[in-house]
């Protein structure tokens, strides 16, 4: 546990003071900020814009870190041997690969957790009021982010660190539209196809279902019992994903 | 990898250690080590040499279970890998931590308590020369300093043996000169080191006992004055007569060779 907490903790101070991550949140921030703007000339609309255009700024920069981070960092350790420094000690693959995912956990915690509430500062001076479920919203978020970084930490034990970045990105495009497959499977599809559906849709981590972003602008209301339903698959999702990873570099040799 | 002693009078022994890879779509088996036999004495400086491609990275990376062999046995006369200090080739370490940093992680991994991680940091700084530089970010580093804050990593759990794969590749003379200091003091220490490199004089300078490597095998190892004796005007004319100096790409020149057919066991 002792080893796990110090590879977090190394993987934390190596992002954070990474200058490419300071780039990428000030220009989220400006993003943020930007909201301001496009609420400015909608009529009426201004908090709503500023929340709308904001969350989803937040979801973009954070799943981008995450893709892009992660990916770099495992392959980095393996491709720049620092894996060696690790390895040639008793420290067991698995908790190198837990390690790293905390650390990047921690990153992402202040990265996303940062811009969420700066977002949700900027709506309480000038957006016409805050609402709480700008935080809720940032932190399911957060919880989508983390998936990501499980799924890339995963992808970047087998594969080069850009094609993890891409495959990252790309589950995380098609967990936003995943239950759409299972919707339009029960149009008149045939059994096989249902089927197909279904493995489908719990492969592809339904981050739609966790997405409150539409009820924090105030457009619907949410189904809590199934967000924390959704919310505890991918959790067990990451478990599963950092799990492969822990068996992947059990495997490996450097 | 066995943690039983060889031997008292050893603590390495590798007995006929075989590595094959497979490499490309047809899973093409390419043999890398093919029967090393390596034994290194308690206290030894122990140099390994060779042409590129010989095998002495991959043997130091089954020692250390970087690599499981395809064949052989190894054994350590050791508690496991705790008492195992290692430095690999043209290493690169984490740009955004400081030097003080990266060591007390490496200590943290080890087990060592806040104090004493700090207490050792900071005494294996003083002894590689990097206190002044203790705060400063290692992507700040040169070559020299990097390769002391390495040698400083792989001293960090007070190993009985260091392993040190080209520790002097790429240094300018101040720098090899002060990683010579240190691997002097460690054998003085009484600790066993066994390093690979391609500098002879250096090896000729440092180690008590030499193995040369070609092909994937040992083909030679004695002592530094067994092999002065037999080549009187130096270590490098002993090393060309006995890796011999084919044009590369001969068979044997100390590429690996690619077995066809073989089956690795």
């Amino acid at each position: 546990m002792n080893q796990v907490a110090a590879i977090a903790l190394n993987t934390f101070r190596e992002t954070i003071r990474d200058r490419v991550l300071t780039v990428i949140v000030l220009f989220a921030l400006v993003m943020i900020v930007a909201g301001l703007w496009l609420g400015s000339i909608s009529l009426e609309q201004q908090g709503r814009m500023m929340k709308d255009f904001g969350l989803v700024a937040v979801t973009a920069f954070g799943v981008i870190v995450a893709a892009f981070i992660a990916a770099t960092l495992v392959r980095k350790e393996v491709e720049k041997r620092t894996v060696f420094v690790l390895f040639s000690k008793p420290v067991s693959r698995a908790a190198f690969v837990v390690g790293k995912f905390l650390g990047l956990a921690a990153t992402l915690a202040v990265v996303v957790g940062g811009m969420g509430l700066f977002l949700f500062v900027v709506t309480l001076l000038v957006g016409g009021g805050a609402s709480g479920m700008v935080l809720v919203a940032t932190a399911l978020i957060y919880l989508q982010v983390l998936t990501v970084v499980a799924v890339v930490v995963f992808f970047s034990t087998v594969t080069s660190a850009i094609l993890a970045s891409m495959l990252g990105l790309g589950v995380f495009v098609a967990g936003q539209l995943s239950h759409n497959v299972l919707s339009l499977s029960r149009v008149g599809a045939g059994a096989l196809t249902e089927a197909v559906s279904w493995v489908v849709f719990v492969v592809i981590p339904n981050f739609n279902a966790v997405d409150v972003k539409a009820a924090a602008v105030g457009e619907m209301t949410v189904d809590w019992g199934g967000v924390a339903l959704w919310a505890g698959y991918l959790v067990a999702y990451m478990v599963v994903a950092l799990a492969t990873a822990s068996f992947v570099m059990r495997r490996k040799e450097f | 990898m066995s943690s039983n002693s060889p031997d008292a009078q050893h603590l390495v022994r590798l007995s006929g250690v075989t590595k094959t890879v497979h490499v490309g779509l047809r899973r093409r088996p390419v043999a890398i080590l093919r029967g090393v036999d390596l034994a290194v004495e308690h206290g030894d400086v122990f140099g390994l040499i060779g042409p590129n491609g010989a095998g002495k990275t991959t043997t130091v990376k089954v020692l250390l279970g970087l690599m499981a062999p395809s064949g052989g046995s190894v054994a350590l006369g050791l508690d496991g890998l705790g008492a195992v200090g290692y430095l690999p080739e043209n290493p690169y370490f984490y740009d955004y931590l400081s030097g003080r940093e990266f060591l007390s992680f490496c200590a943290r991994l080890f087990g060592l308590g806040a104090g004493e991680r700090k207490t050792r940091a900071d005494a294996l700084l003083r002894d590689v020369g990097l206190e002044a530089a203790a705060d400063v970010h290692l992507r700040n580093y040169s070559k020299g300093m990097l390769q002391r804050i390495g040698i400083a990593r792989a001293l960090i759990n007070d190993p009985e043996l260091v392993l040190l794969d080209e520790p002097m590749t790429g240094l300018d003379p101040i720098g090899r000169l002060e990683v010579k200091r240190i691997i002097q003091r460690l054998h003085d220490e009484g600790r066993t080191v066994l390093f690979n490199s391609h500098i002879l004089a250096d090896v000729e300078e440092l180690c008590t006992r030499i193995a040369v490597m070609k092909g994937g095998r040992i083909v030679w190892s004695g002592t530094v004055a067994e092999a002065l004796t037999d080549s009187p005007e130096g270590l490098e004319a002993f090393f060309m007569r006995v890796v011999g100096d084919e044009p590369a790409g001969a068979v044997g020149d100390g590429q690996p060779e690619i077995v066809a057919g073989e089956t690795p066991s």
